[in-house]
């Protein structure tokens, strides 16, 4: 029986020592004196002066290329307590409950950031900067892909799920961890209808192959294939009011440069366009024209236009059919696509002629990716030199074009010296979530940007990790950002029985 | 013994007491098995098998970080592999990676004679299982980590360990059995005779089905020290040893020696196919094993870095590739990637002075360029871009056979090496224009001879190449007779016309020049 006792004593003696070490540690503290110098404090993720939503996760950061060893940083805003924290070498971790409740605080106004560095020579003090946090929230849920940036190859990849609100991550689908022959595939090009995931799909390719369509939490595989169409479905659509997918079908290669600054090109032999109704499992070509490359549709929010890319193919006639990659590729500079629209009518399903939204071929640039905003004033696209796949261009910027006064501009506030992509909006247009290779040149990370009222975007910020050194650890690149107002409901165990279904 | 008193045993003659007493009975020598054991494994890792396990640490990764180990998480046994590649990071220094080996294998060995309450010969048995994994190990040669998990090298040794300790503790706690029944002496000399035979077995194994692995990683150790006359050195020493993969490190030594126009030769290229199989775990060529390296090495850099992306797609993070991903990043100026990648390799045990070397070359650009090893790169790298897929590539060497224009000499003798290599006639003519009136390296030089039969010119061009004719002449007055069966002969010639390029281009690389002109080919140029 003293054994007994004495054995719950020291169990109880090491919770303690555990709970203590675990809840415990020092209190940050701001130093007491400190010395003030003239630059802002070298952030990593840089979050000086962006602009966030109110239920946002907590902005955790560290101090880099300093000789300091320890930080403090002070958040106060024009309401609510101040909230000190740091003193855990130069990561920054906030408590999200404080956090939150700073951010509730002050919603349409701004937070000031106090950051303290303890050097050898004592504490010095940054200048202070500014998180405004705006009226209207983010869209609780980004769904993304992760990849190596390994351009032909692909291995272990899964489409997962972010509450953008706290740390948490759960898996959409992920592929066969473990190589196997039979069951080896990649998994693509995520897309939901309206914000929601009561209706999404995906690609599986390779074995397995076929589209992943999910309504109403019913998941089923499809093959979006027939004579006329290039390969399968590639880049989707969903109608926004009608069970109705537009698709891109596109023929594509990769060539990897010898010596230049970007890695590769990705072009598009041939491309068209069709409709596929996800109920009747109808296909319906839309644009077909063989010397014409168009890819990349959209739908406009109340569904009565269909935008798309488009480029003309050039006109080379040295080299033989069986040659017309090869062709493709000694013109791969001039392939510039401008941004046309097509008429559609719901009811009777078609299409009427196209028009011109966007002429970038004639300023010697190329459009990628249009998205409309949800009140339909805006089109957000990428742009760049030449090409469609703007992820793996530097000169890739974020553009809109303001569809009521027709003026075009670049979100230059958002963008960066490097590729700013694959892009989207907030269910209420305030928020664009975009993939950029801002961070070290070669690993995508989201970026979230407040797009006001005015159509202007402000200074973009890295989604938010619980730890600030996982975007450097982590070799996978975020992929085709999306975001919905609710979570994914359907499982991965019903994906995947999904996907494994050969029937 | 001696101390034991003897018990009331009446004394009967009349001999002297002090004669009557006990004599102190000479214990035999017991050889300590265990001990033995230990001492071998330790032998076998530290000398004999050393850099095989280096370089499986190179081809592994691990790091105290979840984020970085999530490829491994992921998969199944993930944390045992986990605790395998952290072990098998002790292989930096050979002599620390096969003492925690054989304190692994020795304990193992021991707890299994004891869980199984092995007596006398029987004892013999709790061998099984090292006898096993030591020869599984040299049977598999590079399989061991070359597009498998690597962790299953320390990771499958510790897990019968930890469960022979767990076994023991339960026996030990519930039963009376607290120790190993002694063995007799013949007993013990036995057991210890399977101890050495086990570990010669092995050795047997790896030397006779697998006599390249050893050879190449050596130059693959040799090569990370950045030691090219011992990579040289290694590879001559095994000059009829003839796999594509000692061919090709030799190549990028001879190549960082500036001596790809006189010596790359040296070796019988008629390969043999190593013992390599992929993910699938069917059998492979093994290109992937030393590609990157190639296209590094001859100054392809980009190409080197796609090669490194997808080795780190396909295997996960791997020291190997990330330090070429490293080294890619710096020689293209991508210094915050560059960053990333060192940060990364800051966290592996034991390679900070790696990191500290590379850390310094960070928005250096002149200390990227004055690296011995970088600035030897950056010479050859191609002068204008183009695709990758609208060229040749020859494997070996990885260098592009197409190119036509070099930013020095060194990519100049690459490009020839390259085309005498695939015994590209016409292409290599084409590129010794520039030595007109200059002594050509002594390869080249030959070649030019050699083919001066055909293009008299070539003399005229290069009057320096005469000085080879005696040879020449002497060399084809003896393969004459040869020529009607040169894969007969191609073994015998070796030694005598070691590095002569006319022996290579007439009884070099048959096999597949012969495989290529199977497929249909016409040319030499399947020697790849």
């Amino acid at each position: 029986m003293r054994l007994h006792k004495l054995t719950i004593l020291a169990f109880a003696s090491l919770l303690t020592v555990v709970l203590l070490s675990a809840c415990g540690g020092q209190r940050a503290q701001v130093p007491e004196t400190s010395v003030e110098v003239d630059s802002l404090a070298p952030l990593y993720p840089d979050y000086t002066d962006v602009t966030v939503p109110a239920n946002i996760a907590p902005l955790n950061c560290m101090l880099e290329h300093t000789d300091a060893t320890d930080m403090v940083m002070v958040l106060k805003g024009e309401q609510g307590d101040e909230l000190i924290t740091g003193g855990e070498g130069l990561k920054v971790r906030i408590d999200t409950t404080a956090w939150r409740a700073l951010l509730q605080a002050n919603r349409g106004k701004e937070i000031t950031v106090t950051v303290y560095a303890e050097t050898a020579k004592g504490w010095k003090r940054y200048q202070p900067h500014h998180i405004s946090v705006a009226q209207e929230e983010i869209d609780a849920f980004l769904t993304y892909r992760l990849i190596e940036p390994g351009y032909e190859l692909y291995r272990q990849l899964g489409i997962y799920q972010r509450n953008l609100t706290n740390w948490d991550v759960e898996t959409v689908y992920e592929n066969n961890r473990v190589f196997e022959d039979g069951d080896n595939h990649c998994i693509n090009c995520h897309n939901f209808q309206n914000h929601s995931t009561e209706n999404m799909l995906f690609h599986v390719r390779a074995n397995h192959g076929g589209t992943i369509i999910v309504q109403g939490g019913k998941a089923e595989k499809v093959q979006i294939k027939g004579d006329s169409i290039l390969t399968a479905g590639v880049y989707p659509s969903w109608h926004p009011k009608a069970p109705l997918v537009a698709f891109s079908t596109n023929k594509t290669g990769q060539s990897f440069h010898l010596r230049h600054p970007e890695a590769l090109e990705v072009l598009d032999e041939r491309s068209d366009l069709l409709l596929y109704d996800v109920e009747q499992h109808k296909i319906q070509m839309v644009l077909t024209d063989t010397t014409l490359l168009e890819t990349f549709p959209c739908w406009s929010p109340d569904g009565r236009w269909l935008y798309y890319c488009v480029t003309r193919e050039p006109d080379d006639k040295s080299f033989p059919d069986s040659l017309h990659a090869m062709m493709m590729l000694k013109h791969y500079q001039e392939l510039r696509y401008d941004v046309y629209r097509l008429p559609f009518d719901v009811q009777t399903r078609r299409f009427g002629p196209s028009e011109l939204v966007i002429d970038c071929a004639s300023r010697q640039r190329s459009a990628t990716f249009p998205r409309i905003s949800p009140d339909g004033r805006y089109l957000l696209y990428a742009e760049g030199d030449y090409g469609q796949f703007h992820i793996w261009h530097k000169s890739s910027d974020l553009y809109v074009k303001d569809l009521q006064t027709g003026s075009l501009y670049a979100l230059t506030e958002a963008n960066s010296d490097d590729v700013d992509s694959y892009h989207s909006w907030s269910s209420n247009g305030r928020w664009i979530v975009f993939s950029s290779r801002r961070m070290d040149g070669a690993y995508t990370r989201t970026h979230i940007a407040y797009f006001d009222p005015q159509g202007r975007a402000r200074k973009a910020f890295c989604l938010p990790q619980e730890d600030p050194e996982y975007n450097i650890m982590l070799l996978k690149s975020y992929n085709v950002p999306e975001l919905t107002k609710d979570a994914v409901r359907t499982t991965p165990q019903t994906l995947k029985e999904t996907i494994y279904n050969e029937e | 013994m001696g101390k034991h008193k003897r018990q009331s045993a009446p004394v009967r003659t009349a001999a002297p007491a002090s004669a009557n007493a006990p004599q102190k009975e000479r214990k035999p020598f017991r050889i300590p098995v265990m001990g033995l054991l230990f001492v071998l494994v330790w032998a076998w890792g530290a000398l004999w098998y050393g850099d095989v396990m280096r370089v499986a640490r190179e081809w592994s990764f691990w790091a105290p970080d979840i984020t970085l180990m999530q490829y491994e998480s992921g998969r199944p046994w993930g944390a045992l592999w986990h605790i395998g590649l952290a072990l098998l990071q002790l292989w930096r220094w050979p002599v620390l990676g096969s003492a925690v080996l054989a304190l692994l294998l020795t304990a193992a060995t021991w707890l299994t004679a004891y869980c199984l309450r092995l007596r006398g010969w029987w004892q013999a048995l709790a061998f099984v299982p090292v006898a096993v994994y030591l020869a599984v190990v040299a049977h598999q040669g590079v399989d061991i980590y070359f597009e498998a998990e690597p962790g299953r090298i320390m990771g499958i040794p510790f897990l019968y360990t930890l469960v022979v300790i767990l076994l023991a503790l339960i026996i030990f706690t519930f039963t009376r059995h607290h120790r190993l029944h002694p063995e007799t002496l013949p007993q013990n000399r036995g057991i210890a005779l399977v101890a050495v035979v086990t570990m010669a077995v092995s050795m047997a194994i790896s030397q006779w089905l697998r006599p390249y692995v050893r050879v190449v990683t050596e130059m693959q150790c040799e090569l990370m020290e950045q030691d090219w006359k011992a990579v040289q050195k290694t590879a001559r020493a095994h000059p009829t040893l003839s796999y594509r993969m000692i061919a090709a490190y030799y190549a990028m030594a001879t190549v960082q020696r500036g001596e790809q126009g006189s010596r790359l030769f040296d070796l019988l290229m008629d390969y043999d196919e190593p013992y390599i199989h992929g993910f699938d775990r069917d059998e492979t060529t093994g290109q992937t094993y030393y590609l990157m390296e190639c296209d590094y090495y001859a100054g392809l850099v980009q190409t080197a870095q796609h090669h490194a992306m997808e080795n780190l797609t396909m295997c996960g993070p791997t020291l190997r590739s990330l330090k070429m991903l490293t080294k890619c990043a710096l020689l293209r100026g991508e210094w915050t990637v560059a960053e990333k990648y060192l940060r990364i390799l800051g966290k592996v045990p034991f390679e900070g002075a790696w990191v500290k070397r590379y850390t310094a070359m960070l928005r250096q650009p002149d200390a990227v360029n004055n690296d011995a090893e970088m600035k030897m790169v950056r010479m050859t790298e191609p002068v204008h871009d183009t695709f990758e897929s609208q060229y040749i590539q020859p494997v070996f060497m990885g260098y592009n056979a197409s190119l036509m224009e070099g930013r020095s000499v060194n990519a100049l003798l690459n490009s020839l090496a390259v085309q005498l290599y695939t015994k590209t006639t016409q292409g290599f003519l084409a590129r010794c224009e520039a030595y007109q009136g200059q002594m050509p390296p002594q390869t080249i030089a030959e070649a030019l001879l050699m083919f001066s039969s055909k293009h008299p010119q070539l003399t005229e061009a290069f009057p320096g190449i005469t000085m080879h004719q005696t040879r020449l002449g002497s060399y084809f007055q003896e393969v004459k007779p040869m020529m009607s069966d040169r894969q007969r002969y191609a073994r015998e010639l070796f030694p005598r016309y070691k590095g002569f390029y006319p022996y290579y281009y007439f009884f070099g690389n048959l096999k597949a020049t012969k495989k290529q002109k199977d497929n249909g080919g016409t040319s030499n140029h399947g020697v790849n």
